[in-house]
This record gives structure tokens, sequence and C-alpha cells, in this order.
């Protein structure tokens, strides 16, 4: 009994030191700079909490938050939209189309964000084929203003977190059996009747992680607002960058920093309080 | 001139510049730095030490090429036994900052500008210039201050559309707030200096007024033509919205307006008047090892001919004024530095970007912003 038992613990210990050495590096590689930063948010320029401080004193800083929330929150509610319909579509087509789905979904994750900001520029743009077409047809006298601002900012985030939203909900819909729905129909409900009461239900944890999920990911995002919002939206992780290259308050920039990091990690708390993140995320 | 970077930008940078080749110690060693490795990441490097060389740091792209003909190539026929490399990765005030408190300084000269020397200087970022090597004479005065020595001239200037409004183009700023008689869209950097300046002109500010800035003046006239604008924080991003059509008129560059007029045909031209002009200027980071060598490159690099020769290649103005009588005509209507040109232009207020510079970004930012 007793020398199962240090077999058992020296076995544990060699599964410890097979892990170790990565262990050792992402402590090395990310913890520590992740400390490094945590520590400048309360010692940069004077120690103390006077960063911290400015969440509650500086129109600033909180107009910058503000933004962000409400960009993030906009763009979650069209990417779990649009997101929904494709994954149902895809829940009900055949594998083959299903296939062909997949990699229509997956297709933009390989373009850089970056190369989708400039495309939508020159597709939304004042002189682009859409603006062109509308003028072209008489829809409007003047080029719509689509980019370079806050619109231009909502298409191109949203372009880019419904993937996330899809998957996710997919992965969700795939565990649902269709046969509910069926026998809600042949218990007299009608198609809207039996998605609402039967279908959707179901799909409710589907849409509280993928939410989360696309509301995470929205809250950092920085090459897209800063190209699309034409220098009038300011999101938060552009905020940081300045304070971190060009005005050097380096304290306000990680207390930034540290402030959405602690927003992302209560958010991941809430979540896993009402679904089982594991399982949603396919683990 | 600063450009705002993204972390991995650098990483990206750093990797293409490293791959497969073989780097001077010291400039490995700055890339590493700027991007926050620690040193000891350095010594994996198969690059050979060389404490002699002099390592000149600027925004990269075409400026490369055009330093290295104009002024390093001329610096080591003339002192043949030495070494000089420039780094294109750009010397943001971060990486200066990050660098200097590590107390591993790989660089020697930096390509900044004035107000940013005056700016960080008194902090203990910089070494002083020592004006008993560097001449200061080949400089009007206004570009030789004790933590910078001015290396060329820039300018912000009207930039416009040639065809938008029937043969009338605008002349000054006053014009490009007036959205009624030029209607279209405005490109704006999304930084202070230049665009407060802007904004005060149209407003009725004559030059000897315009500083100390008035921010809420400067501000509200920003606000007021905000609707109509766009403000790039890639200057390679705010000549591209010109050429493809995006904006019509605005403030450019006079480097970027300018292969932008030749990239139109003519579409797209500029004026001098009421032009925003700047010294960008040598600094040296607080601890650099170069020495002696930091003080002969920049005697070199201002010698008039390597001045005239930077305009030719990247449109930079000459900051020595004897550079204009080595260009004909031709060659000084682009040249910011040319005496007809300089005089029409307000020169930037370096003394006042250099104590407001930072409240003034974070002021201007969040006028925009919502």
């Amino acid at each position: 009994m007793l020398s199962a038992n240090r077999q058992e613990a020296s076995r544990h210990g060699a599964y410890w030191l097979i892990v170790l050495p990565a262990l050792l590096m992402l402590a090395l590689l990310y913890f520590v700079p992740l400390g490094n930063v945590l520590l400048t948010s309360v010692t940069d320029p004077k120690p103390g909490l006077q960063n911290y401080g400015l969440l509650f004193t500086s129109t600033s800083v909180q107009k910058a938050l503000v933004t962000t929330v409400r960009i993030a929150a906009i763009t979650t509610f069209f990417a779990l939209l649009l997101g929904y319909v494709v994954a149902y579509a895809m829940r009900a087509a055949s594998t083959r189309t299903q296939r062909f789905m997949l990699v229509g979904v997956l297709l933009p994750f390989w373009i850089s964000v970056l190369v989708r900001s400039f495309a939508w520029i020159a597709l939304l743009g004042t002189q682009g084929p859409l603006n062109s077409a509308l003028v072209a047809w008489g829809l409007v006298d003047e080029p719509v203003a689509l980019v370079r601002n806050e619109t231009g900012v909502l298409i191109g985030m949203v372009h880019i977190m419904v993937p996330y939203a899809v998957l996710t909900l997919y992965a969700n819909m795939r565990g649902i059996d269709v046969g509910l729905v069926a026998a809600a129909r042949s218990l007299g409900a009608s198609r809207f009747q039996a998605f609402r009461m039967v279908f959707l239900p179901l799909t409710v944890p589907g849409l509280i992680g993928a939410g989360t999920l696309v509301f995470i990911l929205s809250l950092g995002f920085y090459v897209t607002p800063a190209l699309l919002g034409g220098g009038k939206v300011l999101m938060i992780a552009e905020y940081v960058a300045v304070q971190i290259n060009d005005t050097l308050r380096w304290g306000l920039g990680t207390m930034l920093a540290a402030t959405l990091m602690i927003a992302v990690l209560g958010c991941l708390w809430a979540l896993s309080r009402v679904i089982d993140v594991k399982r949603l995320f396919g683990a | 001139m600063s450009d705002t970077r993204d972390r991995r930008d650098e990483i990206q940078q750093f990797v293409e510049r490293t791959e497969g080749k073989v780097y001077p110690r010291r400039v490995f060693m700055g890339m590493a730095a700027a991007i926050g490795l620690a040193p000891v990441a350095a010594r994996l490097t198969p690059a050979m030490a060389d404490a002699k060389e002099l390592v000149i740091v600027n925004w990269g792209g075409d400026a490369v090429k055009g330093m290295q003909r104009s002024w390093v190539d001329p610096y080591l026929k003339k002192y043949p036994d030495r070494k000089a490399v420039i780094d294109g990765t750009g010397p943001s005030t971060s990486r200066i900052r990050m660098m200097v408190d590590s107390k591993k300084v790989a660089w020697d000269v930096m390509d900044r500008n004035l107000h940013t020397a005056l700016e960080i200087g008194p902090e203990g970022m910089l070494e002083p210039i020592d004006y008993s090597i560097v001449n200061k004479s080949k400089v009007r005065p206004e570009h030789a201050v004790e933590w910078g020595i001015g290396n060329y001239i820039y300018a912000m200037v009207l930039t416009y559309n040639t065809k938008k409004w029937g043969g009338m183009v605008p002349q000054n700023w006053a014009d490009v707030w007036d959205v009624k008689k030029f209607p279209g869209k405005r490109a704006f950097r999304r930084e202070p200096d230049g665009q407060l300046e802007a904004a005060l002109m149209a407003d009725g500010v004559p030059y000897d007024k315009i500083y100390p800035i008035d921010m809420k003046r400067a501000l509200d006239g920003l606000k007021k033509i905000k609707e109509h604008s766009i403000f790039y924080t890639v200057i390679a991003d705010g000549q591209n919205a010109f050429r493809n059509g995006e904006v019509h008129l605005g403030l450019l560059l006079n480097t970027r307006a300018w292969p932008l007029k030749q990239d139109t045909k003519g579409l797209y031209d500029w004026t001098w008047n009421q032009g925003i002009s700047w010294g960008a200027c040598w600094m040296v980071p607080k601890g650099a090892t170069g020495g002696r060598a930091i003080w002969d490159f920049i005697n070199v690099a201002l010698e008039p001919e390597g001045q005239a020769e930077l305009l030719k290649t990247n449109g930079y103005g000459p900051i020595n004024p004897e550079a204009t009588k080595l260009l004909d005509a031709e060659w000084n209507k682009v040249n910011p530095g040319a005496p007809e040109n300089y005089a029409k232009m307000l020169p930037g207020g370096i003394a006042w970007y250099a104590k407001n510079a930072t409240k003034a970004r974070q002021d201007l930012i969040d006028a925009l912003a919502g």
C-alpha cells in the first residue's frame, strides 16, 4: 500500500519533470513580463494606486473605455446574429455542403487583419465599387461614408468576429438532437414555434459562449479601429499604445492593460459560472 | 517624425532582418533591446563583436538607401578605416527610453526632430551635442539646440486636388476650413504638431501669435472640421487616402506630397504657403559609445553636397542653406529649405512642443475621439 503510493508519487514526479521545462519557459516568457506590466502600473511615475484612480477621475480614460465596451457589444450582437444564421444553415445542410461552408467560414482566418482592413477601405471608400454603384444607380447623390468612422470599425470587426461565432455556435448546435424539433412539429407546433420553444432554448449555452468569446476578443482590437476609424474611434488597445509609444505615460498604459486583462478574466469567470466552458469549446 | 508601430510589426521586422544574415553585434543588440529581449539572448547570435561601428538609426524604407548614399558613404570615404551602419527600425521615444533605462545603449545617432530632442534631453535620455566639434554655423540658428542639431527640413503642407473644384484650388488653411467653397473630404494627421497651427491659421491667427498655442481655440477649430475629415495615424495611410481619391485636400508631409504629385501626374499639388516647417535632427542617446565618430559623422552629414543629394533622392529639405546654391530652380521648387519657400512657412514652435507635446497630443486625441 505504502509502496504503491510512493510509486504513484514518483510517477507523478516524473511527469512533473517532463512538464517542468515548458512551465519554466512559460514563467520566464509570459508571467515575468506580465508581472512587470502589473508592477509598472502601480509604480510609474510613483508608487501607489493613482493610475487606477484615473479610471474614476479621467474623462479621457472613461470615454475610451465606454467606446470600447459599446463597440464590442454592438460587434457581439451582429456577429451572433449573422453567425447564428450561418451555423443554423450549416447544421441543416448536407455533409458535402457543410464542408464547403466550413471552408468558406475559415478562409478569412488566413488573411491578416491588416490586409482585410485595407480591403474594406478599398471596397467601401468614397471611390470604391460599392459607392460608385450606388451613385451610378442614382440611389444616393453623394457617396455614403462607410469607412473612416464608427460604421467602418463595426463592419471590419463584425467581419473578423463572425467566424468565431459560427464555429462556437455550430459546435453547440451539432450536439442538439434534431429529433426534438421533429417531435415538436408532430405534436402540432408550427415551424416557428418549434424553433422558438425547442431549438432556440437549447442553443442558449452556445449563444452565451460565443457571445462571451466574441466580446472578449473585441475588447482588444487595435489595427481595425486604427485604420477604419479615421482617427476618430479610440478604443482601449490603441489608447494603451499611445501611452506606451508616444506620451510615455507607462503607468497609465500598463494600468489600462491590467484593467483590460482583469475585465477579460472576469468575463471568463462569469461564463464558467453559467456553463461548462470546457465542453463548449470542445475540450 | 514618429510612427506608432505595432509590437508585432517590430517582431516581424526583427525576424526578417535577422533571418539568414549575419548582423553586426551592436545592431543586433539594438534590435533585441528595442523589442524587449533580454541581452542574454543576443549572445546566441552569430554576429561578430564590433564596438567601433557607428550605428545610425532612422525610420527605414527609402531613408536607409538615401542616407547611406548621401551621408554614410561620404563619411566612410573621408574616414576609410571606420565602419558605420544604418538601422532602419525607428528611434521611437519608447525604444530610446527602454534602451537608456537598461543601460545597454547600442545606438549612436538617431534621426528624430528638434522638439523631441528638447523634450526628452532634459529628462536624461540624451547626450548634449558637442559643439566644440560639431559646426553649428552650417545651419540656421533655430536648428541647433543643446540636445540636437538639425539634419534636414520637412514641412507639413496644404495638399490639394487640382481638378476637383473647376480650376479653383485652396490657397490657405481658411480655404481648407471652408467646406462650402471646397466641398470634399479633408485629411489631417492625428498628431498635434501641424494640425493645431493649421487650425489657428484658419481662424486668422498671424504667424507671430501662434505660439504659445491657445489649445481651446485650436481644438475647437479641429472639432469644427472633424465631420469632414479623416485623421491618419500612419503617414503612408494618409498619402494613400489622397492617391486613391478618398480625400481631396488637407495636410501632408512635403516628403509625401512630392511623390503623390508625381504618382498622379499632377492631379495633386501642394503649396508652401502657410506650411509648417520642422527641423528633423540628430540626437544621441545617453550613454552612446560611438565617441568622436558621432560628431565627425554629423559634420559630414551637414555638408551641402550630401544635403542637396538627399533632396533629389528622398525629398528631404537641406537644412544647410548653402545646399540651395547647388540645386537648380526646378529642384528648389520642391525644396522646403530654399529661402523663398522657407520664408512662406511658419517655423514649427519647438520650444512650445518640448514643454507641451504630451498634453497636447492627449488633448487632441480626446477632442477627435467620440
